[in-house]
């Protein structure tokens, strides 16, 4: 599902977690989450720009997220994202459990 | 929640697919720009930036292909185009969809009518407020075997003063009165209850008020609640009936109230009125006397107490009032206080007979999705070249099998919407059935539950009749597809074809069993001695008015009673065709009489025994001759047997029988006070079956009518001529010696036993018209794989008939094959209704479950339907042209 220059493949439903992580702070438009992830993660993380709406209509189709169409800063037509509140909810599982996996894998690579 | 959602924008896709594919446009152009813009301030050229920013994005058409595949359109598209193609493939075979339709709509439609009145009157809470809880009261007397002695005013007063488990006790009875102040005197059957009473069911008057607190106690003002039906039927619903006074037992009734409609219990009551309006009820003796016992008793257990509680704290007031009045609770009848719950009471007669039906039309439907499969899995060997060729196109194995399963989900919707209608239809009919077993059956329609039954029915049936012909199919279509699997297939097909009609004849068998069972207990029933004659006799129910037929104490005034029934015997007697008339206090086979009571015997009495008891029924000197009931020894009463003169008694012959050795009590002495008092029996009379055909006769004590005569009374009339001619002649007479008695219930005793006789008649029209639906569905899918059998083997049949084989022989191996298959159903249906035979017994008189007659019988009507169904396709198989035959291939 993504194809990034620094060779970090994204692990399934990891891109959901970017996502609902980006919206958290307040809505935001795709072109800026795909910025937001890129950013933050210091261009270690390079979504693959398209296949981020996908993923963004299925957050949608199961509720996580709302779209609602506004202004953007260029003053165009943009379809903005927000996170619900069973978005959140989902948003507070999914990172607990990448945090426990993280952590898993921490232990493994240390003991080995 | 999800689910929804997801449908929700699915459906909008779906929908509005051109504002969609707008929006996803847009949303996808402006992340362009935006990154074009990023590159450009970037540096890079228009060019350049519009480069990157299209490599960065990837391709836009499979970005926006997998954004409408996360919408689900995709899966709501191939429903979509399965269910057209269902539908164009439905509508070229109009035959087969409309035997379908046609066999799965009667199997849902019998489901649905039958599950709406299960649901309204089994399933549905009752009417009342937390109806859950009330219970119904009786006071039993289990040593002397009298189920409802009734209670006292005092010990209904005593139960609600010391219960801590019922939130209130109220007092109940019903009585017939006549009611004054419409067009001509009425008889009403009339409701008289505590104060409190619709407050305890929680019951909202629809006009006007109930009753209100005190309006029961002595002295206050008579007041009228009447029923929704009365008011309907008898008032024209006229809305401004509150205010409005009858006459009542000599007392102006003021109507405060009329109640919605509900549920004829505990009795078909045309008015209710409070306790204290009731002559009887109302008298001192009756008030004080702890064992005038003629009231019943309602109450309802506090929330959160379990029945079994408030049982055991009934029992032990029951106790303590023993203890209190030793008297009152002799120990040879043990009088004790029971609760049952309303819900069951109100239902126990219904439940065995609608689960018995509701168990038959499952069966039915059943045997239609049977007999549907079947016909699907023959289609399917028609199509197996469609699908093949399908297959081949690239249709997965998955949706192909869902090809089959929206086809068959299709047929069975239609099915379904036909079924409902039949319901519709037919739920009138169940109505009126439903209303001989339970006060409920006002409560049946088709509501949401039972719509919500009918989609289920037809989406499980889909399911059903969709996978039964899919699954072996798949297992084979690989060989079709390699040309040289047809017999295989074929094979394998006949295989589950030949098990769906085993199974179909099976329970086909059962239910002839039970149609059969339905049938000869009703042939039983019919056939019992009654005890009476019912040719050409008349029968009419009369209530004198109370309130001019009581002496200054408010008891029967017997000269004047008798002023009226006297005269009225002899004119009725002197009109032409008339034989004699005769009165009792009520007719034979009333199913709502009950007049137990114990009674002991000269020089029987054993004090550790508890009385033997015996109903009791007033009659006159011609009553006897004018039902034809014999007379064995001694005589009937005659016009002495009045007043102050020797006080004599009747006996039934098994009263006889019980209680003298040789069955010949003439001369012997009983009493009803213990002893105090004695009665000289004179005469033995044939036993009657006073309270239904399908009760044994009770022991009777027939009592002198001219002694002990009836504000309420049933005439008897015996004619040479047909008696309903009679029937207004002695109307008119009565009218013209007492314009104010009120006249019901005119019937010929012919009428009388044929009503006794309706609902089990009715239970055996319905269990026979499904047995007969369920054999000709299950006589068609035998006929139907055989001649597919003989289709497929026309080539083996060609050649054995080329060889000279007979055409006798030919047919007499297609027929051992479908006898085959009609044996093997016989044998597991036996099996099936061996195992069932308990859940109808208790609708059965006089017959065993497992009655052998009516096994053979069910078997040989079976076998015969069978043989028949095979003849057809089997004598289609012997003008086989073994030419043709092999030319086929």
């Amino acid at each position: 599902m993504t194809l990034a220059k620094t060779n970090v493949d994204l692990l399934q439903g990891t891109l959901d977690l970017l996502i609902l992580r980006t919206l958290l702070p307040g809505p935001q438009h795709g072109w800026g989450i795909s910025q937001r992830i890129q950013q933050t993660s210091e261009d270690v993380l390079r979504v693959n720009q398209g296949s981020l709406y996908p993923a963004l209509h299925r957050l949608e189709a199961e509720g996580w997220i709302d779209a609602e169409w506004g202004a953007s800063e260029n003053n165009r037509k943009a379809k903005f994202y927000r996170l619900t509140r069973s978005g959140r909810k989902r948003l507070e599982e999914e990172t607990a459990m990448w945090e426990r996996l993280a952590a898993a894998v921490a232990r493994v690579l240390e003991t080995a | 929640m999800r689910p929804l959602r997801r449908l929700r924008v699915a459906l909008r896709a779906l929908l509005k697919p051109r504002r969609v594919e707008q929006e996803l446009d847009t949303e996808l152009r402006l992340h362009l720009e935006m990154e074009t813009e990023r590159h450009l301030r970037a540096g890079a050229s228009p060019e350049d930036a519009r480069r990157a920013a299209l490599v960065s994005f990837g391709g836009v058409d499979r970005v926006k292909e997998e954004c409408r595949d996360s919408w689900g359109v995709r899966l709501l598209e191939t429903l979509a185009q399965d269910a057209r193609y269902g539908l164009r493939n439905l509508r070229r075979n109009p035959g087969f969809t409309a035997v379908v339709v046609l066999t799965l709509g009667l199997g849902i439609g019998a489901n649905t009518a039958v599950f709406s009145v299960v649901r309204g009157v089994l399933l549905r809470p009752l009417p009342y407020a937390r109806g859950h809880e009330l219970v119904a009261l009786r006071q039993a007397a289990p040593r002397a075997g009298i189920e409802d002695l009734g209670f006292s005013v005092k010990e209904v007063q005593d139960y609600r003063e010391r219960s801590r488990t019922l939130e209130d006790v109220v007092e109940y009875h019903s009585m017939n009165f006549t009611l004054l102040g419409g067009k001509e005197p009425q008889r009403v059957r009339t409701g008289v209850v505590s104060a409190r009473f619709f407050d305890l069911l929680g019951v909202k008057p629809l006009l006007g008020r109930s009753f209100r607190e005190g309006e029961d106690e002595v002295g206050a003002e008579p007041t009228l609640v009447l029923s929704h039906s009365y008011w309907q039927q008898k008032l024209g619903g006229d809305p401004g009936v509150v205010g409005r006074t009858f006459e009542m037992n000599d007392k102006v009734h003021t109507v405060v109230g009329v109640l919605p409609p509900l549920p004829g219990y505990p009795d078909e009551n045309d008015v209710y009125m409070p306790a204290s309006a009731c002559p009887f009820r109302s008298r001192a003796s009756t008030r004080e006397n702890r064992q005038a016992r003629m009231l019943n008793a309602f109450a309802r257990v506090k929330s959160g107490v379990p029945l079994e509680q408030a049982r055991v704290e009934l029992a032990s007031i029951t106790e303590r009032l023993r203890g209190e009045y030793p008297d009152a609770y002799p120990k040879d009848a043990d009088p004790r206080a029971v609760a049952s719950l309303v819900q069951e009471e109100m239902v126990a007669r219904a439940r065995p007979t609608f689960l018995v039906l509701l168990g038959t039309v499952a069966l039915v439907l059943l045997i239609a999705c049977a007999n549907v499969a079947n016909l699907s899995l023959a289609r399917l060997s028609d199509r197996g070249r469609e699908l093949a060729v399908r297959a081949a196109l690239g249709a997965g194995r998955r949706r192909l099998l869902r090809q089959l399963l929206t086809e068959s989900t299709i047929l069975a919707l239609l099915g379904g919407a036909l079924g409902l209608l039949v319901a519709g239809l037919a739920l009138e009919a169940l109505v009126g059935f439903a209303a001989r077993f339970t006060p409920r059956a006002g409560e049946v329609r088709i509501d949401g539950a039972v719509l919500a039954f009918t989609l289920g029915m037809a989406v499980l049936t889909g399911l059903v009749v969709g996978t039964l012909p899919g699954l072996p199919a798949f297992e084979r279509l690989a060989r079709t597809l390699g040309g040289e699997g047809r017999m295989t297939a074929g094979r394998s097909r006949q295989r589950l074809r030949s098990a769906l009609v085993v199974s179909q004849l099976a329970l086909s068998f059962m239910l002839l069993i039970g149609a059969a069972l339905m049938l000869r207990s009703f042939a039983k029933l019919q056939q019992v001695d009654a005890g009476f004659r019912t040719e050409n006799v008349l029968t009419l129910t009369l209530d004198l008015n109370w309130a001019k037929h009581t002496n200054p104490e408010g008891r029967l005034d017997r000269e004047r009673v008798l002023g009226v029934i006297e005269p009225l015997w002899e004119r009725v007697r002197n009109l032409p065709g008339v034989v004699t008339a005769g009165s009792a206090w009520t007719f034979p086979l009333n199913s709502a009489w009950r007049n137990d009571g114990t009674f002991m015997v000269e020089g029987r009495h054993d004090e550790a025994q508890p009385l033997p008891t015996a109903d009791f029924l007033g009659a006159s000197p011609d009553y006897f001759e004018a039902i034809g009931v014999p007379v064995l020894r001694g005589r009937v009463f005659d016009a002495h047997d009045r007043g102050e003169a020797e006080p004599v008694a009747l006996v039934s012959r098994g009263l006889a029988r019980r209680h003298w050795a040789d069955g010949d009590p003439v001369g012997r002495r009983i009493s009803f006070d213990r002893g105090k008092s004695w009665r000289t029996v004179v005469g033995v009379v044939g036993d009657v079956r006073q309270t239904g055909l399908a009760q044994e006769p009770k022991d009777t004590v027939y009592l002198p009518f001219l002694q002990f005569p009836g504000f309420s009374s049933s005439l008897f009339v015996r004619t040479v001529v047909d008696p309903r001619t009679v029937a207004e002649q002695a109307r008119a007479q009565l009218r013209a010696l007492e314009p104010d008695a009120a006249v019901s219930n005119v019937r010929t005793l012919e009428e009388v036993k044929s009503e006794a006789l309706s609902s089990p008649r009715l239970t055996t029209v319905l269990l026979g018209l499904f047995a007969a639906l369920a054999l000709a569905i299950s006589a068609a899918g035998l006929s139907g794989v055989l001649a597919y059998s003989v289709s497929q083997r026309t080539r083996e049949i060609g050649i054995r008939i080329a060889l000279g084989a007979a055409p006798g022989r030919v047919v007499a191996m297609l027929l051992g094959q479908g006898l085959l298959a009609a044996a093997v159903g016989l044998g597991l249906g036996l099996v099936g209704a061996i195992g069932l035979s308990r859940v109808i017994s208790g609708l059965l008189f006089g017959v065993e479950p497992t009655d052998p007659l009516c096994f053979v019988g069910s078997a040989l009507v079976l076998s015969v339907v069978a043989l028949v169904a095979c003849f057809l396709p089997a004598r289609r198989a012997t003008v086989i042209d073994p030419m043709l035959a092999l030319r086929t291939e």
